[in-house]
């Protein structure tokens, strides 16, 4: 297929991912706030902005309404939830012949309903409301695709996408928490790790694979290392080998099947409780380099084709 | 004189028509006001649209069509059909007599040289591109309008980048699943082969020696009026839509950027203009071509459908003179007569011009979809008197024609059937011979008494039934 048509799946599937993800994130924060008043508000915010890669380019107050406003409605944030679906939808306009026709209805209304005049009012005054309906028009999108698009090269593409914009964002979660949490003790720290699992909706699975003690190191296992749970960073990152390997052709020799069979073995082989207290933080932060590493080789494996011819490609013109 | 009505005749309803009109009579203007409004939700759901060019990409209309059909009985569209094929012949071979050829037609003095000088689609830098069989014009649309006498008239040609054909396929799917009672006591000639057929021609023209060659639609990009067409029309034919930047010529072969690497490209079916085709041949200042396309087309290593440099035969001006290029290539008296059309540039004919201005039809040789023309009989004095003096400051830039009253045809307009002037714009393919789509995109002036029908102001379309002679028709080709 056109590299360029599997670029814009690609990131169709990451814009998708990261509107689902931050509306979750606001969603917990918000609860979290209310719930554990221990919990201070500046620094429950200025966490959510940093797990979202957003801490230095945001320079508002760090208080609910202005943080979500920047998350959800500011178009000059390339990182809100209406610059990530105005993007899917521009990706989806220019993919109307490999879309199914369902999938762009579903990408289409979600953008219809963000690109209404009142979307900004009710993400003040209905905030719950309106991260849920984010949720679950991402959702709806995630399905649609699954039931609908063929498995063919283009489907893999934007499965790549959701799968490694999780990985990254669990990654990262786990990263800017982490510092706090194994501070905290008692109460504290058990709101901590509930929100921790809220984030990446993992708490309720985590209680049927182990118990509501909560203990940390069974929480990082469980986020990073479980083989069922479909957003822990282990699972995401055999997903991604898996689909480049039917992408690739199994067995390729490659930068990109290196880099993701390299990161994909030191999630698998790590002991967590080794780590836990020192070195998980140089740990967390290798796994989110590798991860980009793949993408990077992602991206010169499949959509690059013919870059080095570019310059003289009319040379005898 | 007035217009000649597609379904009343002097003695009642014309036969082919009377099946129709009664079954829209027992179905009642409600319920086709009704199914009216699940034609444009079925529009709308499938998001068959298309854009005012200069609007916001947020205002996407629907595409408007009506809900009563235009039909033409076989022996009348054996008639056009046998004009068109003769009319494309002859262009194709005008085009590439021009460009590859020995200018035979400008030598004997058919057509002046220096009107092809100034031709605005004349492209000097197409002299010598190849194109195989001679196919310049794969795709044509010309357009067609009635006379008061009911005479089918060529207005215009369309030889560049004609769009609407998807609308013809789009229209008739939705007929059938609106007003299914219509078709089944109709006999309707099929529509849906264009895909099919538009390939086939398409892969004639690859370059010689190539046994399966890769054909792609090459689009200006989702910001473009016709995206959907563009789509649609790639995904009908089962091939790559792309864009400029999806193109790279190296070593004078083209190809396309896939997740596999470099794939060759055979045949290029281009819907962007020829100034954007190549930056290094023409603008410098846009990004959307490909550099070095024209030079590898030249060397035949990719064709490009239409041809470059096929404005010229569509220009306004060389139009007046196609009966002639007819009569000289082939032998052959045109089989659809022009619109009479007068020369500003000759002068008799501009002072005739001038003094009948309020009587005629001024239209630019440049502009096209409808835009720039003065209808003498409807505009005011202003107008005429700036028209005049724009015709004696610039004559090469306009012609004259006598207005010719559209037919007209029962349309729903505010919940009931109103007469609307219409025309026909018929699709033709060559490559693989000369194959005209059966119909084509009726458009209609919603507008009582208007005569522009063009969708870009206001206009709406029809569904076009061609009817089944007694015995299937394979139709001419050449």
């Amino acid at each position: 297929m056109l590299a360029r048509h599997a670029e814009d799946l690609f990131w169709l599937g990451r814009y998708i991912e990261r509107a689902e993800d931050t509306a979750r994130m606001l969603d917990v924060t918000y609860h979290n706030l209310l719930e554990s008043p221990a919990v201070d508000e500046t620094t429950a915010w200025r966490e959510l902005l940093e797990v979202l890669y957003l801490d230095a380019t945001y320079e508002g107050p760090l208080h609910g309404r202005a943080v979500s406003a920047y998350l959800v409605t500011d178009r000059s944030n390339p990182g809100s939830v209406i610059s990530a679906v105005e993007r899917a939808r521009d990706n989806a306009r220019g993919l109307r012949d490999r879309l199914s026709t369902e999938l762009w209805e579903a990408i289409n209304v979600f953008y219809l309903e963000v690109a209404r005049a009142d979307f900004a009012g009710n993400v003040q005054d209905r905030a719950y409301e309106v991260f849920a309906n984010i949720k679950s028009r991402c959702q709806l999108i995630n399905g649609v695709a699954a039931q609908t698009m063929p498995r063919d090269e283009g489907y893999r593409f934007l499965m790549l996408g959701w799968l490694l914009e999780r990985a990254e964002m669990t990654c990262r979660l786990l990263a800017v928490r982490y510092a706090r949490m194994a501070a905290s003790e008692g109460q504290m720290g058990f709101h901590a790790w509930v929100s921790v699992l809220k984030s990446v909706s993992a708490y309720e699975a985590y209680l049927k694979a182990h118990d509501a003690a909560l203990n940390p190191t069974h929480v990082l296992e469980f986020l990073l290392l479980d083989k069922e749970f479909p957003r822990s960073v282990l699972y995401c990152l055999q997903q991604v080998e898996r689909v480049l390997g039917m992408l690739a052709g199994s067995g390729e020799q490659s930068p990109l099947m290196r880099a993701i069979g390299k990161v994909r073995a030191r999630a698998e082989y790590v002991d967590v409780a080794a780590i836990v207290g020192k070195g998980l933080e140089d740990f967390l932060e290798g796994l989110q380099r590798e991860i980009y590493e793949v993408s990077d080789e992602l991206e010169d494996r499949f959509f690059r084709a013919g870059t080095d011819l570019a310059l003289h490609s009319y040379r005898w013109a | 004189m007035g217009s000649f009505d597609e379904v009343q005749g002097p003695d009642g309803v014309r036969p082919h028509y009377r099946l129709l009109m009664d079954r829209l009579e027992e179905i009642g203007n409600e319920d086709l006001a009704m199914r009216s409004r699940l034609l444009d939700s079925f529009f709308r759901t499938l998001g068959i649209t298309f854009a005012l060019s200069g609007n916001e990409a947020g205002l996407e209309r629907t595409w408007p069509m009506d809900l009563v059909p235009r039909i033409i009985p076989a022996e009348e569209w054996a008639h056009i059909e046998e004009g068109l094929v003769q009319r494309v012949t002859v262009l194709n071979r005008f085009l590439d007599d021009l460009y590859t050829g020995s200018q035979s037609a400008i030598k004997d003095g058919i057509v002046p040289q220096w009107l092809i000088d100034s031709a605005d689609g004349y492209v000097r830098d197409a002299h010598g591109i190849p194109v195989p069989g001679g196919w310049r014009c794969v795709v044509s649309g010309i357009d067609i309008v009635r006379d008061g006498d009911g005479v089918y008239r060529v207005l215009e040609d369309n030889l560049r980048v004609p769009s609407g054909v998807s609308y013809v396929l789009e229209n008739r799917v939705a007929m059938t699943r609106v007003l299914p009672v219509g078709f089944a006591s109709h006999r309707i000639r099929p529509v849906d082969h264009y895909g099919a057929s538009l390939l086939r021609s398409l892969r004639a023209i690859a370059p010689p020696m190539v046994t399966d060659p890769t054909v792609v639609v090459l689009t200006p990009g989702v910001a473009n009026s016709a995206y959907f067409e563009h789509a649609f029309l790639a995904r009908q034919m089962g091939v790559e839509l792309v864009e400029g930047r999806d193109l790279l010529v190296d070593d004078r072969y083209v190809y396309m950027r896939t997740t596999r690497g470099l794939k060759r490209v055979h045949v290029i079916y281009r819907r962007v203009g020829d100034e954007f085709l190549d930056p290094v041949a023409f603008r410098q200042d846009s990004l959307l071509g490909v550099p070095g396309l024209v030079g590898a087309a030249r060397g035949g290593t990719v064709t490009v459908a239409n041809a470059i440099g096929n404005g010229v035969a569509d220009d306004k001006g060389i139009y007046p003179f196609v009966p002639d290029l007819v009569r000289y290539y082939l032998g052959e008296e045109p089989i659809l007569p022009n619109v009479t059309t007068y020369l500003p540039w000759e002068p008799d004919q501009l002072e005739h011009i001038i003094s009948r201005i309020d009587q005629l039809v001024v239209k630019p040789v440049s502009e096209s979809g409808g835009y720039g023309i003065v209808i003498g009989t409807s505009a005011d004095d202003a107008t005429l008197a700036e028209t005049a003096e724009s015709l004696r400051a610039n004559p090469r830039g306009y012609i004259a024609q006598e207005v010719v009253q559209l037919s007209t045809h029962p349309t729903l307009v505010d919940g009931r059937l109103q007469p609307r002037h219409i025309d026909l714009r018929p699709f033709v393919l060559s490559g693989d011979g000369i194959e005209v789509v059966p119909g084509g995109l009726t458009r209609v002036a919603l507008t009582e008494g208007s005569l522009i029908v063009n969708s870009s102001q206001g206009g709406g379309s029809k569904d076009t039934w061609v009817l089944e002679n007694g015995k299937r028709d394979a139709g001419p080709t050449r």
